[in-house]
């Protein structure tokens, strides 16, 4: 219990804001971040979709491979690696335990692996492209897919304000804090506390609303006069903007790199469809 | 005569669904070149009027408008907000939210971006440079400080090159010489690039030294529009609207005799040197001798120590992994009674300090104690009831939706069975009866402080910590939580208060901290802290005009409040004619 405390004390708000702030926009330092916007879409575009209609062993023991090695290159957060491991694991877990009711043993595990090797190769592909993605060349990949215009502002917007709104958030679940009071007693595994921080947690969310709304007036008004309506759909302004969006050569050694990888896998996979087990 | 590059002509507007219309029949006419202050009470109309400039009225806000608008030799009728923006660029004063990208120069180019020019990056640095961000571009928002951000949302609503540049309260939230910065900034684009620039501004102390005319609203219309002295000359008149002129025009005025009620008055610490003198007979009668005794009377009395901080330090991590030291062995001593006034530039570290002694933040070395507690690490709970801690943003202290029950949330947390007298009792001595059952989110400035300062109080702490109290409000309403601050002193035991406001100081603190770059620089009474320019620049705090004065006038003591001031000086009796023009 006090190892849990002590994690507990780890992670403060302050952290989260900079673990996830640094996985959004610290990624043009990698060679995976410094690819055009599009390549990463349209990789990511095939290893989110393809794999859940793949069912050669083989083929996802390859997709894995490759995608292990994308995920070092983007030189992901090790927390968000521990978070992807956790979930993974808990679900096989659960998953066997129900199997053992049910008159299962170790054997059902393998088809299990299966599943858990598909849900592993799409959340390692989002991984590798969402963290070597900065919301800006998202948001500008996309658009220059043809999303709109306005999907693809709020899209940064949104990060841009992420910051302001957790820092915010903090500082009423301080005034919570600073202002109530928490159980004399933990209670059985410190239930009574558990629930007091998870109350103020959820109470937090209603004066960060009101405050946000209250705010937004001034960013709507603002919007207007630096001219955001102005540019709204208009052709010339997209092209200025998105510009800087050139393919590289680097851009195609690793289009190209990728689909000689995938094409051997299916002829491999073919061949062998039962290498591992 | 110069050329007029905006005109109102008998505008009137009515928000939808107000009775009382917030502007009535205002005409004005700002001449290109021209550094503009516009000035009056909460509520007498003056952001709505910048609004009327950039047509965001009535185009956004769809009222009731009648009259003209003149922009450029052009009329506004008809043209969009975006067109209009063009030749205005509008800085809010909650300026942080209008900054809609994530780094400065992709922020400060958006709106070139906006209307399509290719040159959209030039045109930002171009606006960088103006402002000096030029280092910067590459950061994200949210690790500017305060007065970086302001600079930044005045650098994207110059990118556009506008004719007219129209500010909301540049300095509100300023450090005094972050606020000269950015009105020397101001004055250059004035002076260099030709910008006509309007402010809405509380301080007189700036309008004196930058502005060339003055316009005066009062409940929805404009009294006069006049060049800056006979404006802040106009004492009387602007005091009964609650403005209040500088110290120095204020001390004049008190001291000249009536006959010569339409005279000049001077307006900065120079003019007024040369307009006073030190009264003859004002040294007999306040002896120095006798002042160093008073002085040495408040030292003897030694209360009981309410904080220690032990060789305290502090360090944030940032986010490229570093830690980045803010507090640098502090060593401190806080005791019963004290009016502690915790002032140094932005950023000194005078915020970290407080939250440490609230036990928000835990100390990296060193130890805190509260009455006797051991602070580091204790949850804020456990404090709650020794230390209360107001923030800067009373926003962020709201969690109910009504006044009362935001004042009773603490004590009905604890079921205090004194919750309904402690409440009522609250309500009265911060004169919130009326407001009790409104939301707190939807009251004034100064209404909402108070809020934030009974919350604080129905606590009943030992030592009760203010983070800028009085930032973000017009002057009389300051001037008013001076003695809001007077009645916290009948329930709490201490009370620090971080603050840029040295006006503030000088009228409300018994003990003196001055901090710069994380240490403690100075430690001491009014009088001895303000006797010393020296350490007041290193701090980055100015002195107030009085001050100033008291020194260049060779005064036996250091002035802090008005009337001491004029009752050691009188007007000289050749003095050297102020010309209306400056």
């Amino acid at each position: 219990m006090e190892a849990v405390k002590r994690a507990l004390d780890r992670i403060s708000v302050e952290q989260i804001k900079l673990e996830l702030l640094g996985t959004a926009y610290n990624s043009s330092s990698t060679f995976l971040g410094r690819l055009d916007p599009r390549t990463l879409l349209l990789w990511y575009l095939f290893f989110a979709i393809v794999p859940w209609f793949v069912h050669n062993r083989t083929v996802l023991l390859g997709m894995f491979v490759l995608m292990v090695l994308t995920t070092v290159l983007s030189r992901v957060s090790p927390y968000i690696i521990f978070i992807l491991c956790l979930g993974l694991i808990s679900q096989i877990g659960w998953m066997f335990i129900l199997s053992l009711f049910f008159g299962g043993g170790i054997e059902s595990l393998l088809p299990m692996l299966t599943l858990t090797l598909k849900l592993s190769v799409i959340s390692l592909a989002s991984i590798t492209v969402f963290s070597s993605l900065d919301p800006e060349r998202l948001s500008d990949g996309l658009l220059s897919l043809g999303i709109p215009d306005t999907f693809a502002f709020s899209l940064s917007y949104g990060y841009r304000i992420l910051p302001t709104l957790l820092e915010e958030f903090h500082q009423i679940l301080l005034s919570f804090r600073l202002r109530g009071q928490r159980p004399l007693q933990h209670g059985l595994l410190y239930w009574r506390t558990a629930t007091y921080y998870l109350r103020i947690v959820i109470l937090a969310f209603y004066p960060l609303m009101l405050n946000t709304a209250k705010r937004s007036r001034t960013t709507i008004e603002a919007l207007e006069t630096r001219g955001f309506s102005y540019g709204l759909n208009n052709k010339k302004v997209k092209k200025i903007k998105l510009s800087y969006l050139k393919m590289k050569r680097s851009d195609w050694y690793f289009l190209s790199g990728s689909t000689v990888y995938v094409i051997l896998l299916f002829w491999i996979g073919y061949l062998y469809p039962k290498l591992v087990y | 005569m110069r050329n007029s590059i905006l005109e109102l002509n008998g505008v009137t507007f009515t928000y939808p669904g107000a009775e009382q219309p917030v502007l009535q029949e205002v005409s004005l006419r700002l001449e290109e070149g021209d550094f503009i202050a516009i000035i009056g009470s909460n509520g007498s109309g003056k952001s709505t009027l910048c609004k009327c400039f950039t047509g965001l009225i009535p185009h956004y806000y769809t009222g009731d408008f009648t009259g003209e608008v003149t922009i450029c030799g052009q009329p506004a009728d008809g043209k969009s907000v975006a067109e209009l923006s063009k030749h205005i660029g509008y800085v809010y004063q909650d300026f942080e939210n209008q900054l809609v990208r994530p780094t400065v120069l992709d922020d400060v180019s958006f709106t070139p971006l906006n209307y399509g020019f290719a040159d959209y990056k030039e045109r930002g640095e171009r606006a960088l440079a103006l402002t000096g961000l030029s280092d910067l571009r590459n950061e994200f928002i949210w690790q500017l400080s305060g007065g970086q951000k302001h600079l930044l949302a005045l650098a994207g609503a110059l990118a556009m090159d506008p004719e007219i540049l129209v500010i909301d309260e540049p300095v509100a939230q300023l450090d005094p010489q972050h606020a000269r910065h950015i009105y020397d900034i101001l004055r250059r684009l004035n002076e260099e690039h030709g910008k006509t620039i309007v402010v809405i501004e509380h301080h007189a102390e700036f309008i004196a030294d930058y502005c060339k005319h003055v316009v005066l609203m009062d409940k929805g219309r404009m009294r006069w529009q006049k060049p800056v002295r006979e404006a802040l000359s106009s004492v009387k008149e602007l005091l009964e609207l609650g403005i209040y002129p500088p110290d120095v025009t204020r001390a004049a005025w008190l001291l000249q005799s009536d006959a010569r009620l339409t005279q000049f008055l001077p307006l900065s610490a120079e003019e007024g040197n040369a307009h006073m003198i030190l009264r003859q007979h004002a040294i007999q009668r306040n002896d120095p001798s006798d002042y160093m005794k008073e002085q040495s009377l408040t030292v003897i009395r030694e209360e009981k120590s309410v904080v220690q901080m032990e060789n305290v330090h502090l360090s944030y991590r940032t986010i490229h992994k570093t830690k980045h030291p803010v507090l640098n062995g502090v060593q401190l001593d806080l005791r019963q009674g004290e009016s502690i006034a915790l002032i140094g530039n932005n950023g000194a570290g005078k915020s970290s300090l407080m939250k440490l002694i609230a036990g928000i933040v835990r100390p990296t070395a060193g130890t805190v104690n509260v009455k006797g507690m051991t602070v580091n690490g204790l949850p804020p709970e456990r404090l709650s009831s020794t230390v209360a801690y107001v923030f800067q943003n009373p926003e962020e202290m709201f969690i109910e939706d009504s006044v009362r029950k935001e004042i009773a949330y603490y004590l009905k947390a604890r079921k205090l069975p004194d919750t309904e007298e402690r409440v009522a009792e609250m309500l009265k001595a911060f004169r919130l009866n009326e407001l009790a059952e409104r939301d707190a989110r939807l009251l004034s400035g100064g209404q909402q402080r108070r809020v934030s300062l009974a919350i604080g109080a129905a606590v009943r702490p030992a030592v009760m910590l203010l983070d800028e109290p009085t930032a973000n409000l017009d002057i009389s309403t300051k001037q008013e939580m001076v003695h809001v601050l007077d009645t916290l002193r009948s329930h709490v035991e201490t009370v620090v208060i971080a603050t840029h406001d040295m006006q503030l100081v000088s009228e409300w603190a018994t003990r003196i901290i001055v901090m710069h770059q994380g240490r403690i620089i100075a430690d001491g009474t009014k009088d001895e802290i303000f006797a010393d320019g020296l350490l007041l620049r290193r701090a980055g705090l100015a002195q107030t005009q009085l001050m100033e004065l008291s020194r260049m006038l060779g005064l036996p003591k250091i002035c802090s409040s008005l009337e001491e001031f004029v009752s050691l000086v009188e007007v000289k009796k050749e003095v050297t004619a102020i010309h209306g023009s400056r």
